[in-house]
């Protein structure tokens, strides 16, 4: 192939990666139900390789999918038959860490985890924190938007970050930065899923590392009492570092996973953190527990010290490979509601699951109202996989009903495509595609991902009415 | 089904008012209360002045969503009744509406500690070019769903789109501290920058007229043991923002986006944003990239990258194609 051809003038071999076994690991992301197998896999070593990489493409036509780590959990990152994988793994250099004004500018291949590491020893860090943080890339971060369990009190990657680099399909810079004036394009880049530019460089406002944490667990006899414990917490006026509920099934597997002392007779486990100087987190751990404990949790316990503290969130953090366990494969869902709707939004999915026949834990952000319904399946057995989408889907749908959105922070990838229909109108999907083109004429980045195609939703509504239960959702439909 | 189904009256005359404009060819001025735009005779008016109210407010949930013309001493006046207020502190010039501050995306002196302006919107509804009635973002804290409108419009100045509500994350009121002490400017802007750096929570720090001032929100270590330290009112955080010198005729006001521990610049008046702003007062504009003449707030810098500028462009036509809207 020519464009092969033209990249093996730039890249050696080994930056270079052609044929199916090489390019295996690329042909899909951590949802690996979707897998494809790209034309090539370029992995360049610096800016000048990604703009060279980019200007070949241009020429020939070639679609563009940016990747990181590859631990995305919508397919964001599923290669094309036709395209390429331009992987960043290799740009993963931090540039300059200024102490004083607190920030640090890395390569987008940084993983999240070392960027703290590197400044922890100024008493600095970095504070969004995805549960993929050891592997996650920040450039990945950057282009989902993605949260963490802190969110809810230090923000997302788009609080985070106050400048980026990116490279267009021509091989130029522009730098998009906070200090900009007119509309805020630095904003925009953040959760653009790799539809807009190539991120090639990220400059990142770090914390000082807060003086003590402490964290409170409470046990609660219905979902309904923990959720209105949450509301009373953040009416009080404190925002908790941390704010993590657990439906009885995540109990029980958290617990058989990491025996941490779990109550496993509670309908819903609460841990909250607190944080900040010392002073501030034993008046505010201390109003935390009166406020849980007036609220109706039947048990509380307060993390005494460092280890215990730890342990107390080690089943948490967890939850997913703990739920795991208990099933061949789980799906998992992304959807945010008002924390006033939990309790119904839980009960309605209590009866999907018995509709379906498909087991669902549930993991919630109680303080962002970031809902994660495990569905737990089996990809073996003929036609489970595409009755789990289907779930899948009614359960957005109904985050959408309520006055949530599709996803949170893992974004929409191929797999929120159809949910996305059901979010938004012609008008915006049309706004969306003018963006797309503007930034990216070529329609070479990361083509089909994200955005869905207005045929797309014209179908999904059309099936909608004629038949609830979609077959093969992630075929494209013309 | 969000989509005026109740018909509200303002929405479906601005839809009929902006196609209208689109077959005259005519240019369309959004505006509040004229704090912070002068009228152009020239323009079809559209004001958003009389749309006020709390459309919906749950304290537990932490947003507030408003129509863009309700006043910001209103907003604030019901929030603070739920022990509640605006993270990013924006400035009031005078009946300035929530839409116009959006609009110029501006924040106050917490801006490094608590963020800007756009890190508090979560959704927007509005009224593009052609007349759409449009909804983006919603009221969750968290939405990764589509790009993100809702925030990339903040600083837009009414020349793409005509906000017409906006959702908003609030932040718990807390109570506050003031202190200051006597200093040289170089060395209140190290200060600042390495107390900002320490578990020391700080919601504000600037310098003006030889004194560094800083605030500190909650528990904290007592201050005013350390030598020069005083505790004061904190009325210095309303003098400095908005920021309204009295300047010799001749003299301009600039504001400068700079690096945090950018040192002294010279004519700087006034400090702010822990070092990231500095005011300066002079005839001639400062040699600096991010500067803004602040005479009328709506001044743009024009120096963005020929790249830059095809985007801003590119992105004004996708929203209005028929350049409704009064450019800044």
């Amino acid at each position: 192939m020519e464009v092969i051809q033209a990249l093996r003038n730039v890249f050696h071999q080994d930056s270079l990666l052609v044929g199916e076994e090489a390019c295996r690991p690329f042909e899909c992301d951590a949802l690996s139900a979707y897998r494809e197998h790209p034309l090539a896999v370029v992995l360049p070593e610096n800016v000048e390789q990604v703009k060279q990489a980019l200007r070949i493409c241009k020429q020939y036509q070639v679609p563009v999918i940016t990747r990181g780590s590859g631990t995305g959990l919508a397919g964001g990152t599923l290669p094309l038959k036709n395209g390429i994988v331009l992987g960043l793994s290799k740009l993963n250099k931090i540039i300059k860490i200024d102490p004083l004004q607190r920030t640090a500018i890395v390569q987008p291949g940084v993983r999240n985890i070392v960027v703290s590491e590197a400044v922890a020893h100024h008493g600095l860090y970095y504070a969004p924190d995805p549960s993929s943080q050891i592997a996650c890339s920040i450039g990945g971060n950057v282009a989902e938007n993605s949260g963490g369990v802190h969110c809810l009190k230090y923000g997302l990657t788009v609080h985070n970050v106050t400048s980026i680099k990116i490279i267009d399909m021509d091989g130029t810079e522009s730098v998009f930065d906070e200090k900009d004036d007119g509309i805020d394009l630095l904003a925009l880049m953040n959760g653009s899923e790799g539809l807009l530019g190539v991120i090639v460089e990220i400059k990142l406002k770090l914390l000082p590392k807060p003086e003590a944490a402490q964290v409170v667990m409470a046990a609660f006899h219905s979902v309904g009492d923990c959720a209105d414990a949450v509301t009373r917490v953040l009416e009080q006026g404190i925002i908790p570092a941390g704010l993590e509920m657990m439906d009885k099934f995540s109990i029980m597997a958290a617990e058989a996973f990491a025996k941490v002392g779990y109550p496993t007779e509670a309908e819903a486990l609460l841990l909250c953190e607190v944080d900040g100087s010392h002073d501030q987190v034993q008046v505010d751990a201390k109003r935390v527990a009166d406020i849980l404990t007036q609220a109706g949790a039947y048990q509380i316990q307060l993390s005494q010290n460092e280890a215990q503290r730890i342990a107390l969130w080690k089943g948490r953090k967890n939850a997913f490979p703990a739920v795991g366990r208990f099933s061949p494969d789980y799906y998992c869902m992304d959807g945010t509601i008002p924390r006033s709707q939990l309790a119904f939004i839980l009960e309605e999915i209590a009866k999907l699951s018995t509709k379906y026949g498909l087991k669902v834990a549930n993991v919630f952000h109680a303080g962002d109202g970031n809902l994660h319904p495990l569905i737990m399946y089996d990809a073996n057995k003929p036609g489970e996989l595409a009755t789990t989408e289907a779930f899948g889907g009614e359960i957005l749908k109904l985050c959408v009903d309520v006055g949530g959105t599709i996803t949170g922070e893992h974004g929409v990838g191929v797999e929120k495509l159809n949910a996305m229909c059901h979010q938004y109108d012609t008008p915006e999907l049309e706004i969306f595609h003018g963006i797309k083109a503007i930034f990216d004429d070529t329609g070479l980045l990361n083509p089909g991902k994200a955005v869905p195609t207005l045929h797309r939703c014209a179908e999904v509504s059309h099936m909608h009415v004629h038949n609830n239960q979609l077959p093969h959702p992630h075929l494209e439909r013309f | 089904m969000w989509r005026n189904k109740a018909g509200d009256p303002n929405i479906s005359q601005w839809c009929e008012q902006i196609k209208q404009a689109t077959t005259d060819h005519k240019t369309v001025q959004i505006s509040g209360h004229y704090s912070k735009v002068l009228l152009d005779q020239q323009a079809e008016q559209l004001s958003v002045s009389g749309y006020e109210g709390i459309v919906s407010y749950e304290p537990s949930e932490l947003v507030v969503t408003v129509k863009a013309g309700t006043k910001l001493s209103e907003l604030k006046a019901v929030l603070a009744q739920h022990n509640q207020m605006l993270g990013f502190e924006p400035p009031d010039y005078g009946d300035s509406t929530i839409g116009g501050t959006y609009a110029c995306a501006l924040t106050g002196p917490s801006r490094p500690f608590r963020g800007i302006l756009r890190d508090f919107v979560l959704g927007t509804k509005l009224i593009d070019g052609q007349g759409r009635y449009m909804r983006f973002g919603g009221r969750m804290i968290k939405n990764v769903a589509g790009y993100d409108v809702s925030r990339m419009l903040v600083g837009s100045k009414g020349s793409m789109a005509l906000v017409t509500e906006m959702s908003l994350r609030v932040i718990p009121l807390v109570e506050e501290r003031t202190y200051c002490m006597e200093m040289p400017e170089n060395e209140a802007i190290l200060l600042m920058n390495k107390m900002a750096g320490t578990s020391l929570p700080l919601s504000a720090a600037a310098y003006y007229q030889g004194k560094f001032y800083y605030r500190v929100a909650g528990e904290h270590p007592i201050q005013t043991n350390r030598v020069g330290v005083t505790e004061i009112s904190s009325h210095i955080w309303v003098a400095l923002n908005p920021f309204r010198p009295q300047l010799p005729s001749d003299v301009k006001l600039w504001r400068l986006d700079v690096e945090s521990t950018t040192p002294a610049i010279e004519n700087t008046i006034a400090v702010g944003s822990c070092g990231m702003r500095r005011w300066v007062a002079s005839k001639e504009k400062p040699n600096h990239p991010y500067t803004t003449l602040w005479q009328s707030y709506f001044a743009p810098r024009n120096n963005d990258t020929p790249r830059v500028a095809h985007l801003k462009k590119g992105l004004r036509d996708v929203f209005d194609p028929f350049h409704v809207f009064k450019q800044m």
